[in-house]
């Protein structure tokens, strides 16, 4: 799909989001269902599997997100996949996230850790991140067992690997 | 010409034959009359004399050509036979060349199959050795491929090793450490 087409998308999306008043919600929600969706082949086999009715599609939207996510959310999903676009569903949503946070002036910024962070942990992190980066930034968490321990925080271009896997890598490496 | 006048003087002569029944008939069953006779043998003396006067050199003229074209034929024929003879020579010469020349193929093709013979046998030596070359380089390049694999898959297993135990190590007192851990750092950067 093209830039200015997920852009579309992405503008629209936003813009429903935000007059249902469910902005954050839905941007966080909208964020971790695009990171399972790009972790899950199975997943993304099934959402852009052309010889599946696009009404089962969205029937698989709404079990995986049906009670676990707003509604506005869940329909939002539904509707991207049912319109055949669930291939772009990720850029959609990261352009989503991204207005979202430029609305807010923040930088969005993307951590992983191999578990989950306690809301005191992500309010710490936030405002380290700010120190460190200068800006104030907006958090989403991504929980990555593959980087076994640690973070690793994604600020606009700046990288900070604090990963249990970067540090193993390094040793196989040195080994 | 006193014969001429003589006949023709009997023949004024001598009147028609009546028989019995007074048919005009022949004096004799085998002769005839003998005005006939005068008339017939003049007449031919003048033909013969008209033919050969006339037809003579015509029918010589056709027996000289006769003649002739059948010595022309006999001549042909003689060099046809001549020709046949030196055809037949020719051939029985040819004959004896072909068989020669076989010979002669024979020979080279018994040569040259010894040449390639020996030949093969030669290149077949080097084929050989060049294989049992070929194949001890194998040997060895397999022993060197088989120990790189080792070690490749030692390096695997002791990866994913590494990871189990670094991951069974990683227990939720130690996650929490690390996360705070990074988050201090971060933070006094």
């Amino acid at each position: 799909m093209s830039d200015s087409r997920i852009d579309g998308y992405a503008r629209g999306l936003f813009e429903i989001a935000r007059a249902e008043g469910t902005i954050d919600e839905v941007e966080d929600e909208l964020f971790r269902f695009a990171r399972s969706y790009e972790a899950s082949d199975a997943l993304r086999n099934a959402l852009t599997d052309e010889m599946i009715p696009a009404g089962k599609r969205q029937a698989i939207v709404e079990d995986l997100l049906g009670g676990k996510a707003t509604s506005t959310t869940t329909q939002l999903v539904s509707m991207v996949v049912g319109s055949g676009r669930g291939r772009d569903l990720p850029a959609i949503i990261d352009k989503l996230v991204e207005r979202a946070s430029n609305s807010k002036n923040l930088e969005l910024a993307e951590v992983r850790s191999a578990v989950a962070l306690t809301s005191d942990q992500q309010d710490r992190l936030k405002a380290a991140l700010a120190n460190a980066t200068g800006v104030e930034v907006n958090l989403k968490v991504v929980i990555d067992p593959s980087i076994l321990g640690g973070i690793v925080a994604t600020v606009g271009d700046v990288v900070i690997d604090g990963s249990v896997r970067t540090r193993v890598d390094q040793l196989k490496s040195r080994l | 010409m006193s014969l001429l006048t003589n006949i023709i003087l009997v023949m004024a002569e001598e009147g028609p034959h009546r028989d019995d029944n007074g048919q005009i008939v022949t004096h004799h069953w085998l002769w005839p009359e003998r005005s006939e006779l005068i008339y017939g043998t003049v007449s031919s003396i003048l033909i013969f004399a008209l033919l050969y006067k006339f037809a003579g050199p015509a029918i010589v003229k056709g027996f000289t050509a006769r003649t002739e074209r059948i010595r022309v034929e006999l001549d042909a024929s003689a060099t046809a036979q001549a020709e046949a003879n030196a055809e037949a020579a020719s051939i029985r010469t040819a004959k004896g060349d072909i068989d020669a020349e076989r010979q002669r193929l024979f020979a080279e093709a018994d040569a040259q199959a010894e040449a390639l013979l020996v030949e093969g046998r030669a290149q077949l030596e080097i084929d050989v050795a060049d294989l049992e070359q070929r194949a001890d380089n194998e040997l060895v390049a397999a022993g060197s491929r088989v120990g790189d694999e080792l070690r490749a898959e030692i390096a695997r297993i002791a990866s994913e090793a590494t990871d189990n135990v670094v991951a069974v190590g990683l227990d939720s007192a130690t996650q929490q450490a690390l996360i705070e851990s990074f988050i201090s750092t971060v933070g006094a950067s």
